[in-house]
């Protein structure tokens, strides 16, 4: 009983003290400091405290964030802010605006700001918000909403951007500093809050033709120039949780508050125009309304963000891959094409030396293999023919035994017969095509083919060519290989260095109806003996020798109608002497 | 080990089997028995029958495909029962012929040849052989002869070899004269020597090589 009196007691006490002298807090945006915007706004508490002198008014000066919190955590009842701020707070906490601030501290009162360009009044001076580009700007503040923001936003409307001033001189409040900085030349251009222009030419500070407006707009309700739209003053504002009663209460005092150092309150603007341009630069409240509603979008449509992200990641890496794999394959395909290249140069050489090694060579070089070729056949059928004359003279003639022998040399000797042929079939492995020849022009060949050999053995070549020699009807490879033979065996036939420095003497001469070529050595000459076999097929004076050469060059020759001999000479060595016919019609 | 048969046989190595065939059939005309090969890998897969391991000789071409002759050589230095080889080949080089003969070739001819000097070249290589195969055989039989001495008799028969009086092997070895005799006599009958200086001449020709 004792107790639940006691209780009623207390909270009847507390009721009556809520009462009589409720606290009523006005959140004050402090953009210029906690106490300026005290001071600021104290003709404006004192206005309320004595006409409601039933609550006790306390000014709370906060950052923008400091409102945010404040209004959320539901601490305070009014605020004044600026428009930025409060359409935010409309927006987000249902807010709603008692007042707008009026600024009768100007010649022309006015609840609306908006800003004016200045530049001094000289001609040619900027006339547009693109003419500032280049030039110094002086503002009272860059976070100063009549004083920068407004014209941020028209410059923006206008495509430039404010980086492309030359700079922004921030120069302090009071505004007139703008006026002077412009005039100390520490700025070209300036920002000032609409009518303060017409302000200072009222009071005599400022000559009326001494700036000049940039983009001027017309506005015939408003009676200062601007070079912006025009947005509301600062608001006086209720929040939701404001009782009704008290708000009323409120807004009929300030509606008859008598201006204080100019400032007075005014019937409610409408903030719309605001909320765009904060919106438009992101700024104020919107610079962080700005980022949280771009976080959100993204925690919304994060699975988005992810694929987009991942088909970014797996983009790149594709075109990393492409582009290793386009380089790796290049370098390979480079590296092909120079080895492809090079082997085919490689065959054309060897074709070449291989070609030129036949038509040189022919014989000699491949003497020594033929040599064995055929001695291996011809060893066998010794053999064989021993072997049968042993049995015999042993008086072993079994018949089966013998016949064996006889067949083993036939068959070797068949094999002979075939190694033999396929020398013929190598040396003349075609036809015959005669053609129209210089014969000077085929020696001069072929001793172009034969400069090698000649050179390696230190034999000078001594080349006489008659002049105007007609055409002949030859086969050029066929000739060729005749003086390539006639040489090679000059050089053979000189194994002294004495005589290998006299060297050959390679001549040509037309001779009645037929061309001559004479090709002479200094070696040893011919002895009665090797002269009388020079052209037998299988004779030979050299180790290695075939003894094929000559019968195959005496041969060709005598297939184009000429004749291939040989001469001893008094002063040592031979001379290996070819004809070959003209052509009737050319002996004419 | 020698084979039961004495013959001689001569190994013809050529890539060329008409070479091989009409070597075979001149010297099968002279009596001699043959084995041809293609190659040197054919040969020494022959190799080890104890058949081959008669007296004979190796006729071989040095420019051979696959394994050169003088390769074939050099793996058939090592065996038990080495044959001479002669060397055959048409392409007879000096530095070839060195380099064979350095090897342990017999002899070196160069085709073509005249056929008796291959004869006569095969038929002394093939004396050199049976002579081989004699000191061989001979040496096997002392090594063996030596291998039934128990530990003394080995100990006598050395003091024998260092010309040591009865005496002197008696006192060094620590036995009695008669022993020692006893010993000697079962020396001289297990080395199958007639008489000292025929035990002296049969040891030394095994320690000599």
């Amino acid at each position: 009983m004792i107790r639940s009196l006691c209780a009623f007691v207390l909270l009847a006490l507390v009721f009556a003290q809520a009462a009589e002298a409720r606290d009523v807090t006005i959140a004050v945006l402090a953009f210029q400091g906690s106490e300026r915007a005290v001071k600021d706004f104290e003709p404006t508490v004192a206005h309320l405290e004595r006409t409601l002198p039933e609550h006790h008014f306390i000014v709370l000066p906060l950052d923008l964030a400091g409102i945010a919190t404040a209004v959320e955590a539901k601490s305070i009842d009014f605020v004044i802010t600026n428009p930025g701020e409060y359409v935010d707070l409309e927006y987000r906490f249902g807010a709603t605006r008692l007042a707008t601030l009026e600024s009768r501290d100007h010649a022309v009162p006015t609840d609306t700001v908006g800003s004016t360009v200045v530049v001094p009044n000289r001609p040619g001076h900027a006339e547009t918000f693109r003419d500032l580009a280049g030039l110094r700007l002086a503002v009272v503040a860059t976070d100063a909403f009549g004083g920068w923001q407004v014209v941020s936003r028209e410059m923006d409307e206008a495509g430039i951007a404010t980086s492309k001033l030359a700079g922004v001189v921030e120069t302090g409040f009071p505004m007139e500093n703008v006026l002077a900085a412009i005039r100390s030349g520490q700025a070209d251009a300036g920002v000032l809050r609409t009518c303060l222009l017409e302000d200072e030419i009222a009071d005599g500070r400022v000559m009326a033709d001494e700036f000049a407006v940039v983009a001027e707009r017309a506005a015939s309700d408003f009676p200062c120039r601007s070079s912006s739209r025009l947005y509301p003053d600062w608001p006086f504002a209720r929040l939701a949780g404001t009782s009704p009663d008290l708000a009323k209460a409120v807004t009929a005092s300030l509606l008859t508050m008598i201006p204080v150092e100019g400032r007075a309150w005014t019937a409610p603007q409408d903030y719309t125009s605001v909320h765009a341009l904060f919106r438009q630069l992101r700024i104020g409240p919107y610079e962080y309304l700005a980022r949280s509603t771009l976080m959100g979008f993204v925690r919304a449509n994060w699975h988005w963000f992810l694929a987009a992200g991942l088909g970014l990641v797996w983009w790149i890496i594709h075109v990393a891959r492409v582009e290793t794999l386009v380089r790796r394959r290049t370098t390979e395909l480079t590296r092909e094409i120079q080895e492809r290249e090079k082997a085919e140069q490689a065959a054309r050489l060897h074709r070449e030396e291989r070609d030129q090694f036949s038509r040189l060579g022919i014989l000699g070089e491949m003497a020594s293999n033929i040599a064995h070729e055929l001695n291996q056949p011809l060893a066998a059928i010794t053999n064989y023919a021993e072997g049968i004359t042993r049995l015999i003279d042993a008086g072993r003639t079994d018949p089966d035994i013998l016949r064996d022998g006889a067949r083993g040399i036939a068959g070797q000797a068949e094999r002979a017969g075939v190694i033999i042929r396929r020398i013929r079939s190598f040396v003349r492995r075609r036809e015959l095509r005669r053609e129209n020849l210089d014969i000077n022009e085929v020696v001069r060949e072929a001793l172009v083919l034969f400069e090698g050999p000649a050179r390696r053995n230190d034999v000078p070549l001594h080349v006489h060519l008659a002049a105007g020699m007609p055409p002949l009807s030859a086969d050029r490879i066929e000739i060729e290989q005749v003086l390539l033979n006639l040489l090679q065996n000059a050089v053979d036939a000189m194994s002294d260095p004495v005589a290998r420095g006299r060297g050959i003497g390679v001549s040509t001469v037309r001779s009645g109806r037929t061309v001559e070529v004479a090709i002479r050595d200094h070696g040893t000459g011919l002895s009665p003996e090797v002269e009388a076999h020079l052209f037998d097929t299988f004779f030979t004076t050299k180790p290695q020798g075939l003894g094929l050469g000559l019968p195959i060059c005496r041969t060709i020759v005598e297939s184009h109608g000429g004749r291939l001999w040989a001469t001893n000479e008094a002063s040592g060595g031979i001379t290996m002497r070819f004809t070959l016919p003209l052509p009737p019609e050319e002996s004419r | 080990m020698i084979g039961d048969n004495d013959q001689p046989l001569v190994l013809i190595v050529d890539d060329d089997e008409a070479m091989r065939r009409s070597m075979a059939f001149l010297f099968s005309s002279i009596g001699l028995e043959t084995n041809i090969f293609a190659s040197a890998a054919e040969l020494l897969q022959a190799l080890p029958e104890p058949e081959h391991c008669r007296p004979g000789a190796l006729v071989l071409d040095v420019r051979m495909p696959g394994m050169s002759g003088l390769e074939l050589q050099r793996h058939l230095r090592d065996r038990d029962c080495p044959l001479p080889i002669l060397i055959v080949t048409g392409h007879g080089d000096v530095p070839m012929a060195v380099e064979a003969l350095k090897a342990g070739a017999f002899d070196f001819i160069e085709k073509p040849f005249k056929e008796q000097l291959l004869l006569d070249a095969v038929a002394a290589a093939i004396r050199l052989s049976r002579e081989n195969l004699l000191r061989g055989a001979r040496r096997r039989s002392v090594e063996e002869r030596l291998a039934r001495l128990g530990r003394r008799e080995r100990d006598v028969l050395d003091g024998i070899l260092a010309g040591k009086p009865n005496k002197v092997t008696a006192y060094e070895l620590d036995l009695s004269i008669k022993t020692i005799e006893a010993y000697r006599a079962s020396v001289m009958t297990k080395m199958e020597a007639g008489s000292l200086a025929e035990l002296a001449l049969m040891v030394s020709s095994v320690i000599d090589g």
